[in-house]
């Protein structure tokens, strides 16, 4: 392979710091390896900069008393910082875990417990209030790091606390001091140690926490750089949440063993401007992502003039052709070719320049199943958007579709250096350099996720005739009615979730005669909607009971059915009166839905629609986003869709 | 990096010992024809404090803000900034001397962005000629850097950087009132006043409020006098209180002494047989 010649892929075998100090020595303060947006301008960090933050923050450490082996809990937002302290963390011989920063101070003191964290990175003075809350239960954490110092004047004579900026002064010290320490022990690291921790997403019962080596992240950086072919200088955009695999997987592997820009936006709220300014190459994101943005091209241009609304209605349809025959393998007219062109120059290349997804060599969607639709609507504009699949087990991503074998349903292939096989009982089972040491203190569940030395990833698939894999859902989450057979409820909750006007859909319908849904509307683009039917109206739960609403839901709902197979129809549902919420344990804070818990958390509206009343008082509290609690009382109907 | 942010550069050297903003106000008389507004205010501001003044509609909060800032002219008494008498000198005259305010009802330029109003702030403190301007000298273009970034630090310290270059007419109304803010900012005033700058406001957005004008205060040093309804806010933050009831001033001392004072009961709740 060329890019052979140019990334000395397979070549390297150390630890995560280690390759940084290599990365460091070939770059220099040549290329930028971190960009991040501040006071309105990228201010960059070269490869240089990187390695010495990345040095005072693990001299820093152990000016302050940390000890090889010992572990950091990081509390970050997307931000320099966070790489600085994971990779100081890990550089003198430290094991890190990352953590959401929505996260109430309960849930990181139980981390952080299992953990026992001995220092913890926070974000800002809300991090650090949440810490100082749970004081009494951290004993063993003997230093909090917070990294804003906005707000944080009143604590500065608690000793507990110190800024990140002091701690990269006491490092600057002591690599004055004692000059060779940091290399020695950067040497010290072995690529078989344990580098980080991730909490997986646990939709059923508590977290686990996997733990990944050194070499499990290199091992996942090295399949990327040779599959895709990623050069020095490209750019990721880190908008998903540390804790999260992908951003690790990037951040740590890929971008670390290819050389690549890791940019970082000023705040959330101003994710759109800057991935504009950056136009990443490549990127991963959730599915969600990709449904959001499709809903938001198709709202503006139904806003749009006529000219506009005619030529994108026009180069869609040529696109979809164009997809659709590509898809087959059917052969391309002249004519469809010119047209594509033209559509290219007119259409698709403006709006593509609109959205910062101009510069895409590849886009993948990944954690959950993406509707057919939503794919097809970003291949027919010009986009390369790809399924992938993986799971934090395995490493990360390990599947991905060829460029030229692109299948609508199926997941793809398998990156170089993994294998794929299916079990017995259709569960997939993978096997690679990046799969997982084990979950943290849990011996057993460790055991259960092994099968002769194979990863279980607890979904249920086939490979299809062209070795590309195709996902079914969750094995667990196969369900089957009370007849007896069996459906997946991700696969029409998934179809549900494409229209524009419905939020969340939960199916249910196990050891029930038939299936029947639970919707959440959205709010902004039904309440939209409602504006433009003049149809008045206040809050959600008032919005979500309107009449005219319902009836929008019940077409959305039949346009689904239509295609699906009998036993896959949804026969009636109600439309409910909050969102879902992940501070109410009714999501994941990856946003899936906990089907259990929920399912027991309204057992009263969904025996409702199976029982056929037609209305069901619902009286009960609600609790407001700023801590308050109010009372509910209204009427739920249960509307029939069949 | 955030690590190295968190403080303006404006307020670099003070670092917690305030510039010098001492306000003493004597017999402060204002009618408007036959109807008296303000009679015979004594007040005094020291360096460093938060100041509050409270009272019931129309008790001439408002008015003796615009006495301070030159809006006003009273008939009788003498305003005293850092002992120099200012109670002649027009808003702008007053601007240079070191005193900034935020309006009631927000008085930004809807159809210019965020960053231009804000620039707008930063002319007093321009000191480049017309003519190296019109060539954009690199003289002019350092100072304008330089001030592009003291805008930048307050952007940063507001958490306003997704409004930066949106039109101040399509924000809605907290985040006006927060740009309003930022503009007094601009200015680097020596004295703050601010009138009700929670107005209107949601629990959030007071919330974050009160944490831009703590921060101000508390660890910056920056002196303030504000004007307010929300007493829950006022008890919380101010140092210390005077209270208007119709031009008069009922008393004034800390949050503990007024919170007790039988007047200022009379006068928010009114007396107690009405009751």
């Amino acid at each position: 392979m060329d890019a052979d010649k140019e990334i000395p892929v397979g070549s390297f075998s150390g630890t995560l710091p280690q390759l940084l100090l290599a990365q460091a020595a070939r770059f220099g303060s040549e290329q930028a390896a971190i960009r991040e947006k501040a006071y309105g301008i990228w201010q960059t960090y070269h490869w240089e900069d990187y390695l010495r933050y990345v040095k005072h923050v693990g001299l820093g450490l152990i000016a302050l008393g940390f000890r090889r082996g010992e572990s950091a809990g990081l509390i970050t937002d997307n931000h320099p910082e966070w790489l600085f302290a994971e990779l100081g963390t890990q550089a003198v011989g430290g094991i890190t875990l990352n953590l959401f920063t929505s996260a109430v101070a309960d849930e990181l003191k139980t981390s952080l417990n299992r953990l026992r964290a001995s220092f913890v990175f926070a974000q800002d003075q809300e991090q650090v209030d949440k810490m100082i809350a749970s004081r009494a239960g951290l004993g063993h954490v003997r230093h909090v790091i917070y990294i804003d110092p906005t707000g944080m004047r009143s604590y500065k004579k608690d000793p507990w606390l110190i800024s990140f900026r002091e701690l990269l002064e006491k490092g600057e010290k002591l690599d004055q001091q004692r000059p060779d320490l940091f290399t020695a022990e950067l040497r010290q690291g072995r690529p078989e140690d344990t580098a980080l921790l991730i909490q997986t997403s646990g939709t059923t019962g508590m977290p686990k926490m996997a733990m990944l080596s050194h070499r499990n992240l290199t091992a996942m950086g090295e399949s990327w750089v040779r599959a895709i072919s990623i050069r020095p200088g490209e750019n990721w955009i880190s908008i998903s949440p540390p804790a999260w695999i992908v951003d690790q997987m990037w951040g740590l592997g890929v971008a670390l063993q290819g050389g690549m820009t890791m940019n970082f936006p000023e705040t959330p709220e101003t994710v759109q401007e800057d991935f504009r300014e950056i136009g990443p190459s490549r990127i991963i994101t959730a599915s969600r992502f990709w449904e959001e943005l499709a809903s938001r091209i198709r709202v503006r241009m139904a806003d749009a003039g006529f000219l506009k609304r005619f030529l994108f209605a026009q180069a869609e349809r040529v696109g979809l052709s164009v997809a659709d025959r590509q898809v087959r393998g059917k052969t391309i007219t002249p004519a469809l070719k010119f047209l594509h062109r033209l559509a290219a120059l007119i259409v698709y290349r403006p709006l593509l320049d609109r959205i910062g997804c101009a510069n895409f060599l590849s886009a993948y969607t990944g954690g959950h199943p993406i509707s057919p639709d939503v794919i097809t609507f970003f291949r027919a504009i010009g986009l390369n958007l790809k399924q992938c699949y993986g799971l934090t087990e395995a490493g990360g991503i390990f599947q991905i579709q060829p460029d030229e074998e692109v299948k609508l349903e199926t997941v793809g292939k398998p990156l170089p250096g993994v294998q794929v096989r299916i079990a017995e009982d259709q569960e997939v089972l993978v096997s690679s350099r990046a799969v997982f040491q084990g979950y943290h203190q849990d011996y057993q569940a460790t055991e259960a996720a092994f099968v002769d030395g194979w990863l279980r990833t607890g979904d249920a698939g086939y490979l299809d005739h062209d070795g590309h894999l195709l996902i079914i859902g969750r094995k667990e989450e196969i369900i089957r009615t009370k007849s007896g057979e069996a459906f997946s409820p991700d696969f029409i909750e998934t179809r549900l979730k494409f229209s524009p006007f419905i939020k969340e859909a939960v199916i249910f319908g196990e050891g029930r005669p038939c299936l029947t849904a639970m919707i959440n509307i959205d709010f902004g683009n039904t309440g939209n909607w409602a504006e433009q039917k003049m149809i008045p109206y206040t809050t959600y739960l008032d919005l979500s009971q309107q009449r005219a609403v319902e009836d929008l839901i019940l077409a959305e709902i039949r346009k689904v059915n239509e295609p699906l197979p009998e036993v896959m129809k949804i026969h009636k549902f109600i439309l409910l009166y909050k969102l879902l919420d992940a501070d109410e344990d009714e999501l994941t804070r990856t946003g899936k839905v906990r089907r259990r818990f929920v399912y027991g958390l309204y057992l009263r509206l969904i025996e409702a629609m199976y029982s056929g009343e037609e209305e069901v008082r619902v009286k009960g509290k609600i609790r407001y986003r700023d801590g308050q609690t109010g009372e509910i009382d209204t009427c739920v109907r249960v509307i029939q869709a069949l | 990096m955030k690590a190295f942010r968190g403080q303006p550069s404006i307020y670099e050297k003070s670092d917690s010992t305030p510039r010098r903003a001492e306000l003493e106000i004597r017999g402060l008389t204002l009618h408007f024809g036959g109807v008296k507004v303000l009679s015979d205010i004594d007040m005094s501001v020291r360096s460093g404090e938060l100041f509050a003044v409270i009272g019931p509609n129309g008790a001439g909060k408002t008015s003796l803000l615009n006495c301070i800032t030159g809006f006003y002219r009273p008939q009788q008494g003498t305003i005293l900034f850092n002992g120099e008498g200012i109670a002649h000198l027009h808003p702008h005259e007053l601007v240079r001397v070191g005193i900034g305010r935020t309006f009631q009802n927000i008085e930004l330029f809807p159809g210019m962005t965020v960053l231009s109003n804000l620039f707008l702030a930063r002319h007093t403190h321009c000191d480049y000629g017309l003519g190296p301007a019109c060539l954009f000298l690199p003289s002019v273009r350092r100072e304008e850097m330089r001030h592009r970034r003291i805008l930048e630090e307050i952007i940063d310290f507001l958490e306003i950087h997704a409004l930066r270059n949106k039109p101040v007419g399509s924000l809605p109304y907290g985040m006006m009132k927060r740009v309003e803010l930022g503009r007094a900012l601009a200015l680097e005033p020596a004295l703050l006043v601010l009138d009700e700058p929670f107005a209107g406001m949601n629990l959030e957005e007071k919330e974050d409020m009160v944490r831009f004008l703590l921060e101000l205060n508390r660890a910056w040093g920056q002196t303030m006098i504000l004007v307010e309804h929300d007493m829950a806010i006022v008890m919380s933050i101010a140092q210390r209180i005077a209270v208007l009831n119709f031009g008069d001033k009922l008393t004034e001392g800390t949050p503990d002494e007024i919170i007790r004072h039988p007047e200022v009961i009379r006068a928010y709740l009114g007396d107690e047989e009405t009751i």
